[in-house]
């Protein structure tokens, strides 16, 4: 037991490490995800059967939808710029 | 401030708090050694005064109940806020299509994915009432079956498309939803209130333990959560989604504030 | 071991951190920013733990038996749904200052600089919007 929750905290240390440092958003949008489900194990291997629940439909549905809309709202924004919201070599453009 | 200050001032935090961060590690107590004198205080006599199984459900609707009130209207305000920046910036003039980057191709729905969301869509509406109603006995409750109910309408929007979406979920429901779930939860506070009891006293009879029926006054109020969570996340879904079609070009209502 | 998940508690908030300070693009941040949150979930389960203990549901087991804090358990639970309705919230906040400035980059929300950001040229100002950013 004591051994699958050291596992599992690891786990989500490394998972919480990659939302931050995978930089493109719409990758980070996958890493968001995973690290809900990982959170949702470790929850459920903390004896939080009621927190699990909530962070599956919250960490792992909710959250990355928004995110996605969102990415895609602002791609979509402004159809006459064809700027990739995360690129930042590009030229800057104005609104 | 460039990325570099940047760097600079959070590395001065940083030799400020990893000594904090490391010694308050120190000083606590050791994982899993013993818990807080007060769950385990709720633990010992709650299942006997409120005749419930779960215990973090008797916290949430009943010990403290009225913290639960105070965050049921942060996500009612939080909620409100979002659909009124949504709405305020987007004005009328939407049409059904949805916004496409030029030059990508219209992919047709599979109908493998109509029949899958056809399948999967009333069993999680039904996992979702089945957490919602079982929140005093089993894991569960309205904050955790609200978001899963909130999902399954998702599932209307992926085998369905927009357009069917949108005939079955509407707007003014959800509006309903979520300000009649957060007026019950208080009207759960007052009722008692008439009879000469305390706010949010649980005056209701408490039924047998372990029984579907059972912790009183914490079924309505899990009921108006319920509704209040539904109601608030399917409406931050569709405006969201909203915000992913496409503009009326006639008048463009992007332009005049861009 | 013992020790273990109050440290992930502190690296997930402390990366958070770096990643919200770093950041050039607020839909990333503001995924750093769920970080930062998850640390706290880590943080308050992991005081509320109990070796050998059990859910804090007496359903299949008698009331008595050593179960883990259920205090902590509730404050997460709320946490996370009124946390996503946060979420979305900030989303919406970043969507209006796309639609208003066409940038995501919070370098580039600022008066015209011509050596800010590593020599780019800052976004036009705009004299109305530029206090609420």
């Amino acid at each position: 037991m004591s051994a699958i929750l050291a596992l599992l905290l690891l786990l989500t240390a490394a998972s919480g490490t990659a939302v931050v440092l995978i930089r493109e958003p719409r990758r980070q949008v996958f890493a968001i995800g995973l690290n809900g489900l990982i959170l949702t194990v470790l929850f459920t291997a903390l004896q939080a059967p009621d927190v699990a629940l909530s962070e599956l439909a919250v960490g792992t549905a909710a959250v990355p939808l928004l995110f996605v809309v969102a990415l895609s709202a602002v791609r979509t924004a402004s159809p006459s710029q064809s700027a990739d919201p995360g690129d930042h070599t590009k030229s800057p453009e104005d609104a | 401030m460039n990325a570099r200050w940047r760097l600079v001032l959070l590395g001065l935090a940083c030799l400020v708090l990893v000594p904090c961060a490391v010694s308050a590690i120190r000083a606590m107590p050791d994982f899993g050694a013993d818990i807080a004198a007060y769950g385990a205080r709720i633990n010992a006599i709650a299942p006997a005064e409120r005749h419930v199984a779960n215990m973090v459900s008797a916290i949430n609707f009943d010990i403290r109940g009225l913290d639960t009130l105070g965050e049921e209207f942060m996500l009612l305000a939080a909620i409100t806020g979002t659909v009124v920046l949504l709405r305020g910036s987007r004005g009328e003039a939407i049409t059904d299509r949805a916004a496409r980057l030029p030059g990508r191709p219209v992919l047709p729905r599979a109908e493998v994915v109509v029949l899958a969301c056809r399948i999967a869509g009333p069993i999680t509406a039904l996992f979702g009432t089945y957490v919602v109603l079982h929140a005093t006995v089993t894991p569960g409750g309205g904050f955790q079956g609200g978001v899963i109910l909130a999902s399954a309408t998702l599932l209307i929007y992926l085998g369905e498309g927009y357009a069917g979406w949108r005939d079955s979920v509407r707007s003014r429901w959800l509006d309903a939803m979520e300000g009649g779930g957060a007026l019950l939860f208080v009207l759960c506070g007052l009722a008692p209130m008439l009879v000469g009891a305390a706010f949010m006293e649980n005056v209701l009879p408490l039924g047998t333990f372990r029984d579907l029926f059972s912790g009183g006054l914490m079924l309505v109020e899990n009921l108006g959560v319920a509704a209040a969570v539904t109601g608030g996340f399917t409406q931050l879904f569709l405006e969201f989604m909203e915000e992913t079609r496409e503009p009326d070009q006639s008048d463009d209502p992007k332009g005049e504030n861009a | 071991m013992s020790w273990l998940p109050y440290a992930v508690a502190a690296w997930l908030f402390g990366i958070g951190l770096f990643g919200i300070s770093t950041s050039r693009n607020y839909i990333h941040l503001i995924g750093c920013l769920s970080v930062c949150q998850s640390a706290t979930y880590v943080l308050l389960l992991g005081i509320g733990y109990r070796w050998d203990a059990i859910a804090p549901i007496f359903y299949d087991h008698p009331p008595g038996t050593p179960a883990v804090d259920p205090v902590m358990q509730a404050l997460v639970l709320t946490d996370i749904v009124v946390g996503a309705t946060l979420t979305a919230l900030l989303l919406v906040l970043t969507l209006q200052v796309y639609k208003r400035r066409g940038t995501l980059d919070p370098e580039r929300l600022r008066p015209m600089r011509k050596n800010a950001g590593g020599g780019r040229v800052g976004a036009r100002q705009e004299p109305g919007t530029e206090a609420q950013l």
